[in-house]
């Protein structure tokens, strides 16, 4: 983890105490709701259908156990004893008293985290693979850079009024498990020829109502050189983007308008008049570098009686193939902490399981805790030898479904439930789907499939991408739902196709039964649900789901 | 008929106006029969910025002797998220929630271009 130093808290509590007297202007009258709303959005306080809603940064995902503990306590105090994990892996309050946020600021700011940046159109918070520092193939740990671009961002002068939000994915994994295609900018390190390590920048990928994948405008770019690059982007969207239509403002329809090679030129000639003086010192990066924490890990620490306990239970065996994944030492595994419990809601946490989860973090993960953009958690280094005891404490939460990357690991958004822009509600839809394919076997059976539901289409449920994706409409003034398929938000990113016609709320689980069914009479060995799709097109799928229309 | 609805400012809380003054249950709001005073009402709520924000009015049918809101929007507002049911006025039960849960009569929320304005 990154370190705050005194700067960094100084900044914290000035902004808390500046929030304050906003809310005591607001509140006495001084300020009129119009002239307020832009300083709460700012602060990330969103005014939804039932209250407040309080949208608190996990900067690329990643917290410490006296984080959790901090965020189960607002949930406890301030909110209903619930969190909600997002898609861009902040973490959402539902009820919140305007009179109450200057003080969860204060909480926030005395754990290191803010609101800051969680709304408007700036720099958004970056999103980093749920496991770096942890994953067996990745290049380096990119939180590095994610930090050095979380601290370039914040609150800089020149970005904080762009044509609109603006997000940026960071990996170094080459199984891409931040869906960076389809952000603003995706930033993939590589390493070159020589060794060194540099980025593939991709600009302009987007979801919303015009989802594109983004064209790779540069190769690759050396790391030393990234500040002044992403100031040359940020420079021509900021001086050419639209702002006349907030639906054609965000930076891919610049680029698609415009077209890969000129926009890049554009940038090539603004970075070569920035020059060198845009970028960071390397003794910037180092400082960075040292500022976070390392875990202490062994040196192949013996696995205990992992291999007999996986034996002998059938249950934990179900999880390590589901929940587990590769840590880049011996003796040690990343453990994803589902939070798709069947008939739960999607992203939803408890506070006290959050305690749990800062607990285990804290006696039995080197203190780390991530979110991923699928709504879950993740404890990146768990020693094999202690899996067993984590799990049994994850299931007595109800932590441990076994289903990361499966049928009910559903991303939903807050849709119609909660969200001032919704069309039609998306949880009671993933909740449906995760019922009706509850049995564990028939789930393992399918295999990888992921379903992203969004209640409008600004699609913070990712359903562009999702292998199935479905979207709330608003069709006379009745919640219906569209069906795609084919999307991947991963290296082979692609953005999925509409299957037919709009479907009644209570056809949605029927149709994606019948679209497993099919793909299972149609799958061959070792196929995925997204192989067998690319491999048939979509016929089958389409005949499965609309074949009561002929 | 109609109700005029807002959010509370100090809290977010839905609510509806009675008589000059704003409360919490739909069942209690005052329902207007003529345009003209559902309209003269906007404008009262409107001069009072620091109780609520963006007041609108809604259209309401009739539920199981119950007045209840035409739009779903308006009546996930008026019951609570439905993924927690003990979240938001459905707590209370009763039979004007159950109206609620069983009304039917769908159209696009009339508030709906002010509630995307807010966010």
């Amino acid at each position: 983890m990154y370190r705050y130093d005194a700067v960094d808290r100084a900044v914290l509590a000035d902004r808390a105490a500046e929030f304050r007297d906003q809310v005591r202007r607001r509140l006495s009258g001084e300020l009129t709701e119009d002239q307020f709303k832009p300083l709460r959005l700012m602060n990330g306080l969103y005014l939804q259908l039932h209250a407040y809603m309080l949208r608190v940064a996990v900067p690329y995902g990643s917290l410490d156990p006296r984080q959790m503990r901090a965020l189960a306590d607002i949930a406890r105090r301030f909110d209903r004893g619930y969190g909600h994990f997002t898609t861009r892996t902040n973490i959402q309050f539902n009820w919140i008293r305007l009179a109450d946020a200057p003080e969860i600021l204060d909480v926030l700011a005395e754990a290191d985290l803010h609101a800051i940046q969680t709304s408007g159109n700036c720099i958004r918070n970056v999103t980093a693979d749920p496991y770096a520092g942890a994953a067996a193939d990745e290049l380096e740990d990119p939180r590095v850079w994610c930090e050095a671009i979380r601290q370039w961002s914040s609150l800089h002068p020149e970005f904080s009024f762009l044509p609109r939000k603006f997000k940026i994915a960071v990996t170094a994994s080459p199984h891409d498990r931040t869906a960076a295609k389809v952000h603003d900018i995706g930033l993939l390190l590589r390493r070159g020829r020589d060794g060194a390590t540099g980025f593939e920048v991709i600009v302009g990928g987007g979801m919303g109502r015009t989802p594109h994948v983004g064209p790779t405008l540069k190769a690759f770019l050396p790391s030393e050189r990234l500040f002044s690059y992403l100031e040359a982007v940020l420079r021509v969207y900021n001086r050419h983007g639209r702002r006349d239509n907030i639906y054609k403002a965000r930076i891919k329809i610049l680029v698609a308008a415009l077209g890969a090679e000129a926009f890049g030129r554009e940038v090539e000639a603004e970075w070569e008049k920035i020059g060198v003086a845009g970028d960071l010192p390397g003794s910037e990066i180092v400082r960075i570098r040292d500022a976070f924490t390392r875990p202490e890990l062994a040196d192949s620490p013996a696995p205990g009686d992992f291999e007999a306990r996986r034996a002998a239970e059938p249950a934990f065996a179900r999880f390590v193939r589901n929940n587990l994944k590769a840590h880049k030492l011996s003796g040690y595994t990343i453990v994803d902490v589902s939070l798709k419990g069947v008939g739960e809601t999607p992203g939803d946490i408890s506070a006290d399981q959050m305690d749990v989860v800062a607990d285990l973090a804290e006696r039995f993960g080197q203190g780390e805790i991530r979110s991923t953009h699928e709504q879950n958690l993740v404890l990146p280094h768990i020693r094999l030898a202690d899996v067993h005891t984590v799990w049994k404490a994850l299931d007595a939460a109800r932590l441990a479904t076994p289903n990361i990357n499966l049928i009910s690991d559903i991303i939903a958004c807050p849709g119609l439930d909660y969200c001032a822009l919704a069309n039609a509600r998306a949880i009671c839809v993933a909740q449906d789907i995760a019922r009706r394919f509850e049995a564990p076997d028939r789930a393992e059976a399918i295999g990888e499939l992921k379903i992203k539901i969004s209640g409008c289409i600004n699609a913070c449920g990712h359903h562009h991408v999702g292998h199935i994706g479905i979207l709330g409409v608003d069709k006379k003034g009745e919640e219906f739902y569209q069906l795609t398929l084919g999307g991947s938000g991963a290296e082979d990113a692609s953005v999925g196709k509409m299957l037919g016609p709009a479907l009644p709320i209570d056809r949605v689980t029927d149709a994606v039964e019948a679209i497993v069914d099919a793909y299972l009479q149609q799958r061959q060995d070792g196929e995925r649900f997204l192989d067998t799709l690319r491999r048939t097109g979509d016929a089958p799928f389409r005949e499965a789901v609309y074949a009561d229309a002929h | 008929m109609k109700a005029l609805t807002a959010n509370r400012l100090s809290d977010g809380e839905v609510v509806f106006w009675k008589s000059g003054a704003w409360v919490e249950r739909l069942t209690d709001a005052e329902v207007f029969v003529a345009e003209d005073s559902a309209v003269t009402a906007e404008t009262s709520a409107r001069a009072q910025p620091t109780l609520a924000i963006d007041p609108y009015l809604i259209d309401l049918v009739e539920t199981e002797g119950f007045w209840t809101p035409v739009s779903y929007r308006e009546r996930i507002r008026a019951l609570g998220p439905s993924n927690h049911e003990r979240h938001g006025k459905q707590a209370d039960g009763g039979d004007a929630v159950e109206a609620l849960r069983h009304a039917h009569g769908a159209a696009r929320s009339s508030g709906r271009v002010n509630l995307i304005r807010r966010k």
